[in-house]
């Protein structure tokens, strides 16, 4: 019985495996084919004849410009909300801030708002002060979808370390601004790198908000950019693919450098916060 | 005592010092002197306002009114960073990701010190030396037994020789065994720092055994300042007799007259100085101040409750009118519960008389202003 059990369970991840690794695996193939091979009947499994053109012709069209415009519309907006949330987080925790449950609430409820509710006001905002179509507008929207998680996470899990380790550190002879650099947040550490990772993942997959806010081809996200090999250039499928398996990168490197607190992050928050 | 007095080893002062949290005071009228070097340990039971009073010390805590200084200098108002104090917190509030070098290193570590990180090493160094720590500095807090990081909290404040050590509870959460080994490792650490050390515990026989001055406080209010001696012998008053000793001091509640304390059950002469108390009065006597009497000696008369048998003596618990008390006894007399039994006073001059309203001590008159 334990065999079979055992058995049933592995087939169950291969099998999840599959489903999941598969239209990946399938996209990284087709990405290899050379173009007139693409629809080849039987299909090619693997490339037979593999080639790196539609990679070139990525570069040759600028994308790889759109993919450092994502990756840094991302850093700077995990940046942003971690510093803003953290010191949020800090003193939510512990001043007497009036109206806490309030405002607490309130950073809650903008989680529930569905993003498509506000794009409409927001994009009419955005372009009532100037901001759409800029440099800045992303960074701006990003750090605001991910602020109201990184203040609950870092509120949940400063709390966690004793008062007592801040209030040696003063007496060590630190400043509280100190006590919290060197003892409050290295404690949260783990919970702090798990909301920056989910705040990575959030504005490096954004389409919608990205597609809204700007128009300009040299602003544009990967994930933006990327659709535009679907309509310009007649369905250029292993361009796309292409694109798709670059896109893939950057969230499974940072998945795979803060796994550990990933899951221990969340986890910890979970019965301590 | 012989000690070396260190010489940053300064002197602490409370001066009418009261901390009120809006709904009443959490501790009021606390007048301490502490000279440099003495060891002086805040007794009382939980809530009585002893940490309270050591957060203020620290800076942890404002007080509502009054002064504190440390040496020369007015600290009431100063930051913790500023006042160059050290305390050993009762969680010893390590650092958890930092090794226990890099834990005992850090006060020196400070901006505001600039230690030069030879001289960091070689303070460090010789902390861990005094401490027996030497073997385990790349640990982490989280890898090592309650007693060696007890050491490491005391390793990080010896490091930076402070002016004032703060000591709240530190041995509370350690076993029995190691709480006793601790408690003569920290007499001798004091000894050979010769460091001014304020102590917090609710535990009196680490008061008695470590302290110079023991301050007892109860409902945040101070009790009596004295040497573990005098406060034994002579308390201030019946909260001080009955909470110091194991078990604390018998007390029972007479009508004075004619020169002699009647009650229920036992008849007693009266000391001069009680001739001013008027009637009511309240006698004390410590359990092993009283002896096993024929019944006709007796001055104490009552029935035996319960006998606790110690080995070298007995725990003889006896009902005196409607007062429990206790008295050590030696273990040859053995009676069974329900017997009667006399009892007189070993010595005579160490019974202490208390007004019965109010509870002061007629034998005493401490002047808190110190």
């Amino acid at each position: 019985m334990k065999i079979l059990s055992r058995a049933s369970l592995l087939i169950a991840c291969l099998l999840a495996g599959i489903i999941a690794l598969g239209p990946i695996l399938w996209a990284a193939s087709t990405s290899l084919k050379p173009t007139n091979r693409i629809f080849a009947v039987p299909p090619e499994i693997l490339p037979q004849n593999p080639t790196l053109e539609h990679y070139a012709k990525l570069l040759a069209e600028g994308v790889h410009w759109a993919f450092l415009n994502s990756s840094a519309y991302a850093v700077v907006a995990v940046l942003v909300a971690l510093i803003l949330g953290a010191t949020a987080g800090y003193a939510l925790m512990r001043y007497p801030v009036a109206g806490k449950p309030a405002v607490l609430l309130v950073f809650m409820g903008t989680m529930a708002v569905p993003g498509f509710a506000v794009l409409l006001p927001t994009q009419m905002l955005a372009t009532s002060i100037g901001l759409h179509d800029t440099w800045s507008i992303l960074p701006i929207l990003y750090a605001g979808h991910i602020l109201p998680f990184a203040v609950w996470v870092s509120r949940s899990h400063f709390a966690t370390v004793p008062r007592e380790l801040e209030q040696a550190a003063e007496m060590d002879g630190y400043s509280r601004a100190e006590a919290v650099w060197k003892i409050v947040i290295p404690g949260a550490k783990p919970a702090l790198l798990a909301a920056a990772t989910f705040g990575f993942l959030h504005c490096w997959n954004d389409y919608v908000t990205g597609s809204t806010m700007v128009d300009s081809p040299e602003l544009r996200t990967l994930q933006v950019a990327l659709i535009f090999f679907q309509g310009f250039h007649g369905r250029d499928w292993g361009s796309l693919m292409a694109g798709v398996i670059i896109a893939t990168i950057p969230p499974v490197v940072v998945f795979l450098l803060f796994r550990k607190f990933l899951i221990g992050g969340f986890a910890d928050g979970s019965v301590k916060g | 005592m012989t000690q070396t007095r260190s010489n940053t080893a300064q002197s602490v002062r409370f001066q009418n010092v009261g901390k009120s949290y809006g709904d009443g005071w959490a501790v009021s009228g606390i007048n301490i002197s502490i000279e440099p070097g003495q060891f002086v340990t805040l007794l009382g039971p939980s809530g009585c306002g002893k940490s309270t009073t050591l957060s203020m010390i620290a800076g942890l805590e404002t007080p509502t009114e009054g002064r504190i200084m440390i040496g020369d200098r007015d600290v009431t108002t100063m930051k913790p960073a500023d006042r160059d104090i050290a305390m050993v917190f009762q969680s010893y509030a390590l650092y958890p990701h930092m090794t226990l070098y890099e834990n005992i290193a850090f006060p020196l570590r400070a901006r505001r010190r600039r230690t030069p990180e030879a001289e960091v090493d070689r303070k460090v160094r010789a902390a861990v030396k005094m401490l027996g720590l030497e073997a385990m500095l790349d640990r982490f807090p989280r890898q090592i037994s309650g007693g060696q990081r007890q050491r490491v909290a005391l390793g990080r404040a010896m490091v930076r020789t402070p002016t004032v050590y703060l000591l709240d509870e530190p041995l509370s959460n350690l076993d029995q065994q190691l709480r006793v080994q601790m408690r003569s490792e920290l007499k001798d650490i004091h000894q050979r720092l010769g460091a001014t050390m304020l102590y917090v515990t609710h535990d009196q026989s680490e008061a008695m055994t470590l302290s110079d001055l023991v301050v007892v406080m109860s409902s945040g209010r101070i009790e009596q300042v004295g040497s573990p001696r005098e406060l034994y012998n002579n308390p201030a008053n019946l909260f001080v007799a009955r909470f110091l000793g194991e078990p604390g001091m018998n007390i029972l509640d007479g009508e004075a007259l004619d020169g002699r304390l009647r009650g229920p059950g036992f008849d007693i002469p009266l000391p001069v100085v009680a001739g001013k108390a008027g009637n009511r009065i309240s006698v004390g006597i410590r359990p092993e101040d009283l002896q096993y009497a024929p019944t006709a000696a007796a001055v104490i008369r009552g029935t035996v409750r319960t006998v606790e048998y110690l080995g070298s003596r007995s725990l003889v618990r006896v009902e005196v009118g409607e007062r429990l008390i206790a008295a050590f006894l030696p273990p040859s007399v053995d009676l069974p519960a329900g017997a009667a039994i006399g009892l007189s006073f070993a010595d005579p001059d160490k019974a202490r008389f208390f007004a019965t309203d109010g509870g002061a001590s007629l034998h005493f008159h401490q002047n808190f202003a110190g």
